[in-house]
C-alpha cells in the first residue's frame, strides 16, 4: 500500500529529517543509515537491524524522504517517467478549500504524498515480471495523498488563519505545478458559504490570498456525491440511538434527496454529478430552532440550547393526543396517547408565564417540532420525486443523536417504515469538500472506494484547538521550523496533559440512552451532549491510487472481510479486554525496539495513552470511526504505533527468531526430503500449522515462548498435530495436488501465499511449502505486509530471509534468482537469467497493508497484478485466514491454514478448543 | 363567550324562547363549539316564508310522519378553558324543558347530547355532575367529514378562495366534489382524504398548528387571547424576525433556485445573529412571523399531501383560520408557491364548526340531510344558502364568527 509504505506521519517527520540534514553531524548519520538500508534492500547482509542512536528519526527504507539524497535518487531513476513531485523541503503540495458558515469554518486540505518507492529494486523486479509498466498502471492524474478535515469556530477566525499560515497551506497551491494559475502573492483559495463573501478582505490582508467563491449548493452536492461514492461507510441510519452503516453501491447512488439543514432547509434532488435541482425546502430550520430558542430561553449558544434539550421533557409544553383524549389512545387513526397533537399546545390552556416553564422542556419541544417537521416534508418530497434515499446534513444535525432519531422517526412514521433517513459521517464538511472538488485537475473525481483509507490519528487536529491535537496558539511559529516544533510541542502536550487531551474522545456516551420509543415521550437521555459530530470522528482520508480490489474475489460486492462482528457488545468487550491486557507488553516491546531511550519511553507512554483513548472511545461508541470490525481494531493499533513513530516494535524479536529458525532450516529440509510424496505433503501442511503457533499477537503463545526454544516448540507442536483437525479438508487438497491413482492433475500455474509471522512461521512453515510448490512447477508469490504489524513478516524483510534460506537449498535459490529476489545474482546476469532460468520463479509482493488482517478490497496494485495468473491462494494465520477471510470465496482454489490460538475464537467459530487447527480447502467453483 | 353577550346578541331571543330543538358539541383543545337548532316562532317563520326554500311544500310530503319544523341552525363557541361558561350556556337553554329529543324526560332525568372532540371525553364527568347531561361521543373525524360534506354539498356559498385580499366564492359541483383533502387546523392539524360520505382516511397531519401559534405566541408576547395575538400579527412585519433570502445573499435574489430576496429563508432566523433580547422585538413582528411560519408550513404539507394522493382540491378548516385574512392569505400563498400556481387553497365559511355540524348530523332524528336532499330535487341547490352576517363580520374578529345561524328546517321528533 503506497500510502502506508510512505511515512506514517503526515506531519513533522519530513521536517524533522530536513532539520537533521541541516545539522551536519546528523546529516551524515542519516545518509549513512540510508545507505545501509539500501544495502540491505539490495541483498546485502549488512545488519542494520540494531537500534541506533538515530533511530528515533530513522525510517524503513521504502519510505520516501523529502531530503537531498532522495532527490538524487529520484532524479536518476525516475527521469524517464514524467512525474511528479519535486523534492520539497517545506510542506507537501497541498490544496485548501474553505466553507465559512455562520458559526463554523470548515477546512479541507490535501497534502500530496508521492509513491517514491519505485526505486526499490525488489519492486522493480516484481513490476518487470508482472508486467507493471510503471508505478501506476493507470495514468492517474493524482498521486497519493491525504485529505484533512479541520473545523474552527467562525468567531475565532484568527485561529483558522494562524493554522493556515503555520502550515503554509495557502502557499502549497502556489508552489504546485497543478495550481490553477496561481502566482506567488496572488494565491487563490476556493471558498463557499456566506463567510466567503464576508471575510474576503481579511484573508487578503492576513494571508495575501484571494477567496474564489463557489456556489454553495454546487459545493454541497459535489461534496455529498464524492463522499457517498468514495467512502465505504459514509452513510448511516440512526434509529433509537443505534447507528447502522449503510453500504451504498456507487453505481446505484442516484437519484437521491439531499436535505441540508442550515438556518433554513434546502431539499435537493440529485441526479448525478453536477446534475441537481433544489426541489423544495422549508423556512422552519436550524435558524428557527436557535432563534426561537434564544427568545424563549436564556441560552447563549446553539450548543447550549441543544444541550438543554437533553434534559427536557416535552410533555409539559406539547399537547399530546393523550391530553386531548384523556389518556386514551386515539387508536382509530393510529396515534398513541403520547403522540404530539400540537407542539407548544399545552402552553395555551394554562395560566403559566414563560418563566414558569423549564428552558430544558422548551428546547426539547422546539427540537422535536422542527426535526419532525423536516423529516415529514423531506419524506413527502422524496415520495413525490420517486427518490429512494434521503440524506440529511447541515449544521443543525451536528451528529446530535436525538436530532437524528427524531428525523429518522418522522421519516419512518410517515413512510410507514418504507423509507429511512440517512446521515453522513462527514456531514459538516460537504460544502468544504465540494469547494475542494471545484479545483480543476485534482482528479479526485476518479477515485474509487478502494483507493481511500481513513485513519484516525491523534495528532490530526479535527476541531481547531479544541478537541484534540495541539492548542493552536502553539502554531504561531516561524514557517521554517514549524512542523518539527509542531510535532514536538504536540507530543509534549499530549504527555503533560495526559488524559486531559482525550484525543478524539469526547465525551460521554449516549449509547442506549437516546432511545425514542416512537414519536413519543423520549426516554431519559445522556447527561452530556455529543454535539458537533464528535460522536462520529472524521479521520484523515488517505488517497492511495495504487490500491486495487483483489481480482480473485468471487464477488467483491458482497465480500465482508471481518469474520467477527463487533456489533455484538460482548464480543466487543472481549476484544477490548484482550487488546488492553496486551498493551503493556506491546509498549515494552516498542520501547525496547528502540533501545529504551528516553525519547522512546516518552513516545511509548504517549502511544499507550492514545491507544487506550481510542479503545475507550470505541467502547463507548463502536461506530465512531465507521463500521467496526476486528480487523479495523487491530489495524488501528498498528497505525497508532506508527503515529508515535514506532516503526517496527518487533524488529529485534523478528530478527532473532528469523536467525534461529534459519539455523535449523537445513535439518528440517533434509528430513522432509527423505519422505515420500504423500507423507511429505502432509508433513508440510502440519509444519505450516505447527509453525503458526509462533505468534506474538496471541497471549497464549507468548506464554509458551518461555518454555522452550523455537525448534523444540515447533517439533512439539508438529507432533501434536492429530488429524482430523477441527476443519480438515486435507484429503481434498491432497487429491488436487497429487491426484488419485493414475489421474494426475497438472500443477497450479501460480500460487499466492499470504504469509503471517516472522521466524518459524515463515521459515519452517511457509518456505518449505513454497519450495514444494516450486518443485512441482508452480510459480510462487509470497504475499507479505507492506508495513510491520506485530511480528508479521514484511515484504521488505522477505528477500533477506529467502536469500539466507537459499544458501542451503538449490531449489529456493534458483527460484529466487528467477524471481529477481537475489539481487546480487541479478546484477551479474540480469539479462540472461530471465530467459535461461530453468526454475519457475519465487517472487515477493507486498499486500498493501500494515495490519495483521487483510481487507481484500484494498490491496496493492502489485498484488492485484500478481493475482492475474494465479490459480491457487493459500491464506495462512489467524489474522488473514480466521479473523478475516474465513468466509471469503475466491475464483480459484483456496487453502486456508491456521492454528486457533484463542479459546473464545475456537469456541465461537469452530466449536473447538485452543490450538485446534483448520485446513480449509475450497476448490474453484 | 360571555353569556351576557349572548343575551344582547341577535340569537338571544331564540335561546330565551326555549325552542332549542337539538344541540351538538365539539369540544376541542382550545375551543368548544356548539351547533343548535332553534325552531322559528310562527312569527318568524311567517315573515320569512316567501324567502325560505326550506319551507317548501315538498318537504311536508316527505315520507316521514314527523312534522317539519322550520328554524335556524345556530353556531356558537367558547374557549375550552372557560368550559363552565359553555355549561352555563347550555343550561340556560333549558334543554330539558325545550324541544330536546327527550319529550318524556322530566327534570330529573339525564339529558343526552351528541358531542365530539377530545373534550367530549375529558369533560364527560363534568357535564354529568353539574347538569346531568350525558355526552354521547361521536368520532371526531366522522363528524368533521360529515360536517364538511354537508356544508360543501348543500350550502351554496360555503367554499371560497382568498388571495391578496380577494375573497372569491367557488361553486362546487356536488357531483364533482370528491375526492378532496380536508385540512382541519385545530390545535394540531389533521389532513383527511375524503372520498365520499363516510368514506375518508386521515392521511397526514402535523403537530404545528393553531395550538403552536397560540402557545408560542403566548410565551413570546404578552397576549391574553388567541384573537389578540391574531390582531397583533396583522400589524406586524416579519422582516424584523425572519431571515430572508436577501439577508443571506446581500439583497440579491438567489434567482438560480427561484427564490426571491423576500422569501423567508429561516423563520426566526434573525433572532440568532443579533444581540437583542426578547423584549427588544415588537410583539407584532413576532406574531406575524409565527403566523407566517405556521401557515406556510401547513400550506406546504397540505399541498404535498394532496399531490401524493392526487387530490385536486384542498379545503382548509378549523378554528385556527377564523376567517383571518392574513392567515388565509398565507396559506393560499404557500399552496400557490409550492404548487407553482397549480393548486389553490379553499376555505369554508363555517370552518370552525365542521365537527359540531357533523355531530349534529349524526343524530338521525332530525333528518336534516334527507330533507335537504329532497329539496334539491325540487330546487337548485344554489338557493339553499342561508348564511348570515358574512358581510358584516369584521374579518379580523373571530369571535363574531361564532354567532351566526343558518335558516333551515328539520323534522320534529
Amino acid at each position: 500500500m503506497a500510502g502506508l509504505s510512505e511515512k506514517p506521519q503526515a506531519l513533522g517527520i519530513d521536517q524533522e529529517s530536513a532539520e537533521a540534514n541541516k545539522n551536519s553531524s546528523s546529516n551524515k548519520k542519516s545518509v549513512h543509515n540510508r545507505l545501509l538500508e539500501k544495502d540491505k534492500e539490495e541483498g546485502g547482509q549488512g545488519g542494520d537491524m540494531s537500534p541506533s542512536a538515530g533511530s528515533s528519526i530513522k525510517r524503513s527504507g521504502s519510505r520516501p524522504q523529502l531530503d537531498v539524497s532522495k532527490a538524487e535518487i529520484q532524479g536518476n531513476v525516475e527521469e524517464k517517467y514524467p512525474t511528479i513531485l519535486l523534492p520539497n523541503q517545506s510542506d507537501d503540495l497541498s490544496h485548501l478549500a474553505l466553507d465559512i458558515g455562520g458559526s463554523l469554518i470548515k477546512l479541507v486540505y490535501f497534502s500530496r504524498h508521492e509513491d517514491q518507492s519505485t526505486d526499490d529494486k525488489r519492486k522493480r523486479s516484481v513490476k518487470e515480471r508482472l508486467g507493471l509498466s510503471n508505478g501506476n498502471r493507470r495514468s492517474f492524474p493524482i498521486l497519493g495523498g491525504r485529505l484533512h478535515f479541520v473545523k474552527f469556530e467562525t468567531r475565532k477566525i484568527n485561529e483558522c488563519l494562524d493554522f493556515i499560515n503555520s502550515k503554509q497551506l495557502h502557499r502549497g497551491g502556489a508552489e504546485s505545478p497543478y495550481a490553477d494559475g496561481a502566482t506567488d502573492g496572488n494565491a487563490i483559495i476556493k471558498a463557499t458559504g456566506g463567510g466567503a463573501y464576508k471575510y474576503t478582505d481579511l484573508f487578503k490582508e492576513r494571508l495575501g490570498v484571494s477567496l474564489d467563491k463557489e456556489d454553495e449548493m454546487d459545493c454541497l452536492v459535489a461534496g455529498a456525491n464524492f463522499l457517498l461514492k468514495a467512502i465505504r461507510h459514509e452513510a448511516f441510519t440512526h434509529m433509537e440511538g443505534q447507528k447502522e452503516f449503510v453500504q451504498i453501491d456507487p453505481n446505484d447512488l442516484f437519484p437521491y434527496l439531499l436535505v441540508n439543514i442550515g438556518s433554513g432547509v434546502s431539499m435537493i434532488k440529485v441526479d448525478g454529478d453536477g446534475k441537481f435541482e433544489r426541489v423544495s425546502g422549508t423556512n422552519v430550520g436550524g435558524g428557527t430552532y436557535w432563534g426561537l430558542g434564544r427568545l424563549l430561553t436564556k441560552c447563549k449558544s446553539f450548543d447550549e440550547l441543544l444541550e438543554l434539550s437533553q434534559k427536557g421533557d416535552n410533555r409539559t409544553i406539547d399537547m399530546l393526543v393523550g391530553d386531548i383524549y384523556g389518556g386514551l389512545d386515539y387508536s382509530k387513526i393510529g396515534l398513541s396517547a403520547s403522540t404530539i397533537a400540537s407542539s407548544f399546545g399545552k402552553t395555551i390552556s394554562e395560566k403559566k408565564e414563560l418563566e414558569d416553564y423549564r428552558p430544558e422542556d422548551i428546547s426539547l419541544s422546539l427540537l422535536r417540532m422542527i426535526s419532525y417537521n423536516i423529516g415529514q416534508i423531506s419524506y413527502l418530497n422524496a415520495l413525490r420525486f420517486g427518490l429512494k434515499r434521503i440524506f440529511f446534513g447541515g449544521f443543525f444535525i451536528r451528529g446530535h443523536a436525538y436530532t437524528m432519531d427524531t428525523i429518522s422517526f418522522a421519516v419512518q412514521f410517515w413512510s410507514k417504515g418504507e423509507a429511512q433517513a440517512m446521515f453522513l459521517r462527514h456531514e459538516g464538511f460537504l460544502g468544504a469538500l465540494g469547494a475542494f472538488m471545484s479545483y480543476e485537475k485534482h482528479g479526485l473525481d476518479d477515485l474509487m472506494v478502494h483507493q481511500l483509507v481513513e485513519r484516525f490519528p491523534m495528532g490530526a487536529p479535527y476541531t481547531g484547538g479544541k478537541i484534540h491535537g495541539p492548542p493552536l496558539g502553539d502554531l504561531n511559529e516561524k514557517a521554517s521550523d514549524r512542523n518539527s516544533k509542531y510535532l514536538i510541542s504536540w507530543m509534549e502536550k499530549f504527555l503533560r496533559k495526559g488524559t486531559e487531551i482525550t484525543a478524539p474522545v469526547p465525551m460521554t456516551p449516549a449509547a442506549g440512552t437516546t432511545g425514542l420509543g416512537g414519536f413519543d415521550v423520549p426516554l431519559s437521555r445522556g447527561s452530556s451532549l455529543r454535539s458537533d459530530a464528535s460522536a462520529l470522528n472524521v479521520g484523515v482520508l488517505h488517497l492511495v491510487p495504487t490500491l486495487d480490489v483483489f481480482p480473485l474475489l468471487e464477488d467483491p460486492k458482497t465480500y465482508e472481510p471481518n469474520t467477527i462482528d463487533l456489533a455484538d457488545p460482548s464480543e466487543l468487550e472481549y476484544w477490548f479486554t484482550i487488546l488492553s491486557e496486551h498493551l503493556p507488553d506491546l509498549v515494552d516491546k516498542a520501547v525496547a525496539s528502540e533501545g529504551r531511550t528516553d525519547d522512546a519511553k516518552r513516545r511509548g507512554d504517549a502511544f499507550a495513552r492514545a491507544f487506550s483513548a481510542h479503545l475507550a472511545r470505541l467502547m463507548e461508541e463502536p461506530a465512531a470511526y465507521g463500521k467496526l470490525g476486528l480487523a479495523n481494531l487491530l489495524e488501528m493499533r498498528e497505525e497508532c504505533l506508527r503515529e508515535f513513530q514506532f516503526v517496527d516494535a518487533y524488529r529485534s524479536i523478528k530478527q532473532r527468531e528469523n536467525e534461529a529458525s534459519l539455523a535449523v532450516l537445513p535439518d528440517l529440509l533434509m528430513e522432509i526430503d527423505s519422505m515420500d510424496e504423500e507423507t511429505r505433503l502432509l508433513t508440510l501442511i502440519e509444519g505450516v500449522l505447527a509453525a503458526n503457533i509462533f505468534d506474538w499477537g496471541s497471549r497464549a503463545c507468548v506464554d509458551l515462548y518461555h518454555k522452550g526454544t523455537i525448534i523444540e516448540i515447533y517439533r512439539m507442536s508438529r507432533n501434536k498435530m492429530q488429524r482430523p483437525w477441527r476443519v480438515d479438508d486435507f484429503d481434498l487438497f491432497k487429491e488436487r495436488m497429487l491426484g488419485t491413482g493414475d489421474k494426475k492433475k497438472p500443477p497450479h500455474k501460480r500460487a499466492l501465499l499470504f504469509v503471517d509471522n516472522s521466524g518459524a512461521d515463515i521459515v519452517l512453515g511457509m518456505l518449505p511449502l513454497a519450495r514444494e510448490l516450486l518443485r512441482r512447477g508452480t510459480e510462487v508469490v509470497l504475499v507479505a505486509n507492506s508495513l510491520p504489524a506485530l511480528n508479521d513478516v514484511t515484504a521488505m524483510e522477505l528477500p533477506d530471509i529467502v536469500a539466507e534460506a537459499a544458501k542451503h537449498c538449490d531449489t529456493l535459490r534458483r527460484a529466487a534468482e528467477a524471481g529477481g529476489l537475489l539481487v546480487d545474482a541479478m546484477i551479474n546476469s540480469s539479462r540472461s537469467s530471465k530467459g535461461k532460468s530453468s526454475s519457475v520463479p519465487l517472487m515477493v509482493v507486498e499486500n498493501g497493508c500494515g495490519s495483521p488482517c487483510i481487507d481484500l478490497r484494498q490491496v496493492s496494485s502489485e498484488l492485484a497484478a500478481a493475482a492475474k495468473d494465479a490459480d491457487l491462494i493459500i491464506l495462512e494465520g489467524m489474522g488473514r485466514a480466521l479473523h478475516t477471510n474465513l468466509n471469503a470465496r475466491f475464483k480459484c482454489d483456496a487453502l486456508k491454514l491456521a492454528m486457533v490460538k484463542n479459546q473464545r475464537l475456537a469456541e465461537k467459530l469452530l466449536k473447538g478448543n485452543i490450538y485446534d487447527c483448520i485446513c480449509k480447502y475450497e476448490p474453484a467453483s | 363567550m360571555d353569556p351576557r353577550r349572548a343575551e344582547t346578541g341577535k340569537n338571544s331571543d331564540q335561546i330565551q324562547s326555549g325552542h332549542v330543538y337539538h344541540l351538538a358539541l365539539d369540544i376541542g383543545g382550545s375551543l368548544a363549539k356548539l351547533v343548535y337548532f332553534t325552531k322559528n316562532d310562527e312569527h318568524i317563520v311567517g315573515s320569512e316564508k316567501k324567502k325560505s326554500p326550506m319551507k317548501a311544500s315538498g318537504i311536508s310530503n316527505s315520507s316521514r310522519n314527523s312534522p317539519v319544523l322550520n328554524g335556524r341552525l345556530n353556531f356558537k363557541k367558547f374557549e375550552t378553558s372557560k368550559i363552565n361558561d359553555c355549561l352555563e350556556f347550555i343550561n340556560s337553554m333549558k334543554l330539558h324543558l325545550g324541544g330536546c329529543q327527550q319529550p318524556e324526560s322530566p327534570g330529573s332525568q339525564t339529558i343526552t347530547i351528541k358531542a365530539t372532540g377530545g373534550g367530549a371525553y375529558k369533560y364527560a364527568d363534568l357535564f354529568k355532575e353539574k347538569f346531568r347531561i350525558s355526552l354521547d361521543k361521536e368520532d371526531e373525524m366522522d363528524c368533521l367529514v360529515a360536517g364538511a360534506n354537508f356544508l360543501l354539498e348543500t350550502i351554496h356559498q360555503e367554499a371560497f378562495t382568498y388571495m391578496g385580499n380577494q375573497k372569491q366564492f367557488v361553486w362546487i359541483d356536488k357531483n364533482d366534489l370528491y375526492p378532496y383533502l380536508l385540512v382541519n387546523i385545530g390545535s394540531g392539524v389533521g389532513m383527511i382524504k375524503v372520498e365520499g360520505d363516510g368514506k375518508f382516511e386521515r392521511v397526514s397531519g402535523t403537530s404545528i398548528g393553531g395550538g403552536t401559534f397560540w402557545g408560542l405566541g403566548k410565551l413570546l408576547t404578552k397576549c391574553k387571547s388567541f384573537d389578540e395575538l391574531l390582531d397583533l400579527s396583522y400589524r406586524g412585519n416579519n422582516r424584523a424576525v425572519d431571515m430572508l433570502v436577501g439577508d443571506i445573499y446581500g439583497g440579491m435574489d438567489y434567482s438560480k433556485i427561484g427564490l426571491s430576496s423576500t422569501t423567508i429563508a429561516s423563520s426566526f432566523g434573525r433572532a440568532i445573529s443579533e444581540n437583542k433580547e426578547r423584549d427588544d422585538y415588537k410583539p407584532e413582528d413576532i406574531a406575524r412571523s409565527l403566523l407566517r411560519m405556521i401557515s406556510n408550513n401547513i400550506g406546504q404539507i397540505s399541498y404535498l399531501t394532496a399531490l401524493r394522493f392526487g387530490l385536486k382540491r384542498i379545503f382548509f378548516g378549523g378554528f385556527f383560520i377564523r376567517r383571518h385574512p392574513f392567515t388565509m392569505d398565507t396559506l393560499s400563498v404557500a399552496v400557490n408557491f409550492w404548487s407553482k400556481g397549480e393548486a389553490k387553497a379553499m376555505f369554508l365559511q363555517h370552518e370552525g364548526f365542521l365537527g359540531a355540524v357533523g355531530a349534529f348530523m349524526s343524530s338521525d332524528k332530525h333528518g336534516l340531510k334527507e330533507l335537504l336532499a329532497n329539496q334539491k330535487v325540487e330546487r337548485p341547490p344554489s338557493k339553499l344558502s342561508f348564511s348570515l352576517d358574512q358581510t358584516q363580520v369584521p374579518q379580523q374578529d373571530g369571535e363574531l364568527n361564532g354567532d351566526e345561524s343558518i335558516e333551515c328546517s328539520v323534522y320534529g321528533a
